[in-house]
């Protein structure tokens, strides 16, 4: 056989693993990323999606925040970042990065599941400043 | 000496256009004072972007908070330590930092090459200072001036990210951007050998060096990572596939597939076209995961919606110079036929081929999670996500194959293997690959996947001590040395081959480190002082931990730090003591950082997390009955052989990189004068 035909021959068998692998890896464990408001319009229309797997962004509410005593269990409130009136809370079970609170501005990455009594019960939850770390003049200024 | 800097930026850039230009038109025309001028350029650039850097520490080092990147990430009270790497502490800065490496490279390639390998430099200068002059460009004209002033002076700073004040974290992003910067040497060598057509393996050879030096810091850049992830994210976990994890990565794949595809043009004279492709690529996502860490793109896609120009910037040039590859590349098609062909599927070609195809694999799979939420958005309208698990699943096969690899093509014959040679070669590493799966099923270790790492781990550890000994027992007879001498100038007289065989010990250790994640353990339990957390690891030991109490020392920089101290018992003897933080930053109050408390074994570390004290604020204030805490233990299995896989690693490049005295390479260096930059660094 040719050295090209060879060559063709092992890009293609490997193409062929890789995409079934990024198929199937996909098609399991792919979850929708929504804003709060679209997940409220996502639900009302298809009751379906209180079952599926969701990654929600949107910021902690100031003082929403309480923490369980004597176990891991958090709660919070997560606010769309343009309509201030779509909210939800959240119950998170483990331990929450540094990076979060609840007096700062703080936007957060919640995953989970959006329970049908309208709670988020999430697995993951990330949280950022929302400056990137970064601070404006105005807020070096105060 | 701040304004001394902003201006050495400023001039910087004219120099750098102007170089570029004259190398690529010196080449052309065959002018050498152009050339000569061009290369003056590439040590003018390096002078004034030390000059830069210089004022941008200065300024830290002064606490001049009318810079705005000063104010951003410095205050008053921070460890000078922090300050002087406040370079690169934000994006601004790690730019400036990138020029500065890039330079410094682009210098070492100039002066090592100033009375040999001729034909190639006009245009290397030029593809050199292209590169420069697009960051000087980015940091000029793109709102990421290091210099820019507020309109006011505040009067402390905001203060570094108290996660960024760790050593790890210091040293990290510099040994990425060392290694991402020496890989833009090999990639202007092969872009040179296309313009002028020198398209034999010579810029290979001469590229050798720098591309296992760019190979190694960013495996050890990638390492370090990990460890302050680790040490200091506090969730016990090293890899989080995080995007600017994955984008760190890619090129650390595609150098790795690059590495080993050279190997097979140089003695077999093939794969031309694809190692082209390979340099361009790998280059180009060094240029990729320089932006996407300090960009945001991705995030920024549907929440942290940040300034996208840069990233668009960056998209743009990697778009063009992906295009001029390309061309290039295909213009000089018929100058890069392959001298050979594969003549099976049995032999080290088609081995390496398959290495190649799978890291390729991976780095494909991995750019694709990366980018699944601007693909889908950009298709359907709705960001789909892809998180660990969908890289994981898709990652772990590919790993398993690698590894496989990773035995196989060392030792299987060129050309063609036959039924000996692979009957010789490798009866023994299967059977001991076997025994070991087989010992430890039987020892209650049922996990498959990591039964497989275990078993495969073993057989490639068992070829290349085979390999080892059969050297050194050879070259101990024929030389008459004894063992020890035979086997210290078995590896000095080739050590790229041997040096690789020991860069693969660390890869696998870090290999079987992985699959010990699967056996980590951990409890969380809420204790008032004299309580006890008992744990019990996968090797069978029992660990006590008892809650002494909370102490709330002052340390510098802090405003306050809750210090929880536990005294440890393994299997009822006492080990001594743990302790774990929650450390509260000038100006980061909101957040107060975890500091863990680690116990490192070689098997099994002993991993202590303080979640939350139930009421900090009263702790600080000693108050009694405010001691009652909650903390999570883990065992995390193995964790240790990374560290130790990446010394070996480091040790192994290091044997690979380090020059040769006499050597037949075309290479070999000449007595170099001044010892003042790194050996390595200097010599390609």
């Amino acid at each position: 056989m040719r050295d090209n035909g060879k060559f063709f021959v092992g890009l293609g068998g490997v193409a062929l693993v890789v995409t079934y692998l990024i198929w199937t890896g996909v098609s399991d464990t792919m979850l929708y990323y929504l804003t709060p408001v679209e997940l409220m319009a996502r639900v009302a229309e298809d009751p379906t999606f209180y079952d599926v797997g969701v990654k929600v962004s949107g910021r902690v509410e100031v003082g929403s925040w309480t923490r369980a005593e004597d176990e891991l269990l958090h709660q919070f409130t997560v606010v769309d970042l343009q309509d201030k009136s779509v909210r939800f809370p959240v119950e998170f079970r483990d331990m929450l990065p540094d990076t979060f609170n609840d007096t700062d501005i703080v936007d957060v990455v919640v995953e989970g599941r959006f329970r049908e009594d309208g709670v988020f019960e999430a697995t993951v939850v990330l949280a950022k400043c929302g400056s990137r770390y970064e601070a404006t003049a105005e807020e070096l200024l105060g | 000496m701040i304004l001394l800097g902003e201006l050495a930026l400023w001039i910087a850039l004219p120099i750098g256009i102007w170089g570029a230009v004259a190398g690529f038109v010196g080449g052309r025309k065959g002018r050498g004072d152009l050339v000569l001028s061009a290369e003056y350029s590439v040590y003018a650039v390096f002078f004034l972007l030390i000059l830069t850097s210089a004022g941008i520490i200065t300024a830290f080092l002064t606490d001049q908070f009318q810079y705005w990147y000063v104010a951003n990430y410095s205050n008053r009270e921070l460890p000078t330590f922090y300050k002087v790497s406040g370079l690169w502490a934000g994006q601004r800065g790690s730019l400036v930092l990138w020029a500065l490496l890039l330079s410094l490279f682009s210098s070492a390639a100039v002066f090592t090459n100033r009375t040999k390998n001729r034909e190639f430099v006009p245009y290397m200068v030029g593809v050199l200072l292209t590169v420069s002059s697009f960051f000087l460009v980015v940091l000029l004209f793109a709102d990421v001036n290091p210099f820019e002033r507020l309109p006011f002076a505040p009067a402390d700073g905001r203060g570094l990210n108290p996660q960024l004040q760790n050593y790890w974290m210091t040293i990290h992003p510099p040994t990425l951007y060392l290694g991402f910067t020496a890989f833009t040497v090999p990639f202007a060598f092969a872009m040179s050998a296309l313009l002028s057509g020198k398209l034999d393996a010579r810029w290979i050879v001469i590229t050798r060096r720098w591309i296992l030096l760019s190979w190694f810091f960013l495996a050890n850049g990638i390492i370090f990572g990990m460890r302050w992830a680790y040490e200091m994210l506090g969730w016990g976990g090293f890899w989080f596939w995080d995007p600017v994890e994955n984008a760190s990565l890619l090129p650390w794949l595609t150098a790795t597939a690059f590495l080993h595809s050279i190997q097979i043009q140089e003695n077999r004279g093939m794969l031309k076209v694809w190692n082209m492709g390979l340099v361009t690529l790998t280059f180009l996502l060094t240029i990729f995961a320089t932006f996407l860490t300090r960009s945001g793109l991705i995030e920024s896609v549907h929440t942290f919606a940040e300034n996208t120009t840069i990233a668009f910037i960056f998209l743009a040039f990697m778009g063009i110079l992906a295009g001029i590859s390309v061309l290039l590349i295909a213009w000089r098609y018929p100058m890069l036929k392959s001298e050979n062909q594969i003549h099976s599927f049995l032999s080290r070609e088609s081995a390496f081929l398959f290495n190649n195809l799978i890291l390729l694999g991976a780095t494909f799979t991995i750019l694709w999670g990366v980018l699944f939420p601007l693909i889908t958005e950009g298709i359907t309208g709705q960001a789909m996500t892809v998180g660990p698990p969908f890289f994981e699943r898709v990652n772990l096969p590919i790993g398993l194959a690698l590894l496989a690899l990773m035995g196989i093509g060392p030792v299987i014959a060129w050309r063609k293997a036959s039924r000996r040679n692979l009957i010789k070669n490798f009866t023994t590493p299967v059977a001991v690959g076997a025994v070991v799966v087989a010992g430890l099923y039987l020892r209650g270790v049922h996990h498959g996947m990591a039964l497989v790492t275990f078993g495969l781990s073993a057989f490639v550890m068992t070829i290349i001590i085979v390999e080892f000994v059969k050297g050194t027992k050879a070259r101990a007879s024929i030389e008459g040395e004894g063992h020890p001498l035979a086997f210290f100038h078995l590896v000095s007289r080739n050590r790229r081959r041997w040096g690789g065989y020991i860069v693969h010990v660390g890869v696998v250790m870090v290999f079987t480190a992985f699959a010990g994640a699967a056996f980590d353990r951990e409890v969380v339990q809420t204790l008032d002082p004299g309580e006890t957390v008992s744990i019990e690891s996968p090797f069978g030991h029992e660990y006590m931990l008892t809650y002494q109490g909370l102490s709330t020392p002052r340390g510098q920089n802090m405003v306050r730090q809750a210090v929880a101290l536990m005294t440890v018992e393994k299997d009822g003897r006492p080990i001594g003591s743990l302790t774990a933080e929650k450390q509260l930053f000038r100006m980061w109050e909101q957040s107060p950082l975890t500091v863990v408390g680690i116990r490192q074994t070689l098997m099994e570390d002993l991993y202590l997390i303080l979640e939350n004290v139930n009421d900090l604020g009263g702790a600080f204030e000693n108050e009694a009955q405010a001691q009652r805490a909650t903390f999570e233990v883990q065992v995390n299995v193995m964790v240790e052989w990374i560290w130790y896989g990446g010394f070996i690693v480091t040790l192994g490049s290091i044997i690979g990189l380090w020059p040769s005295r006499g050597s037949t390479t075309t290479t070999a260096s000449r007595p170099q004068t001044g010892g003042k930059r790194p050996a390595l660094a200097a010599r390609s």
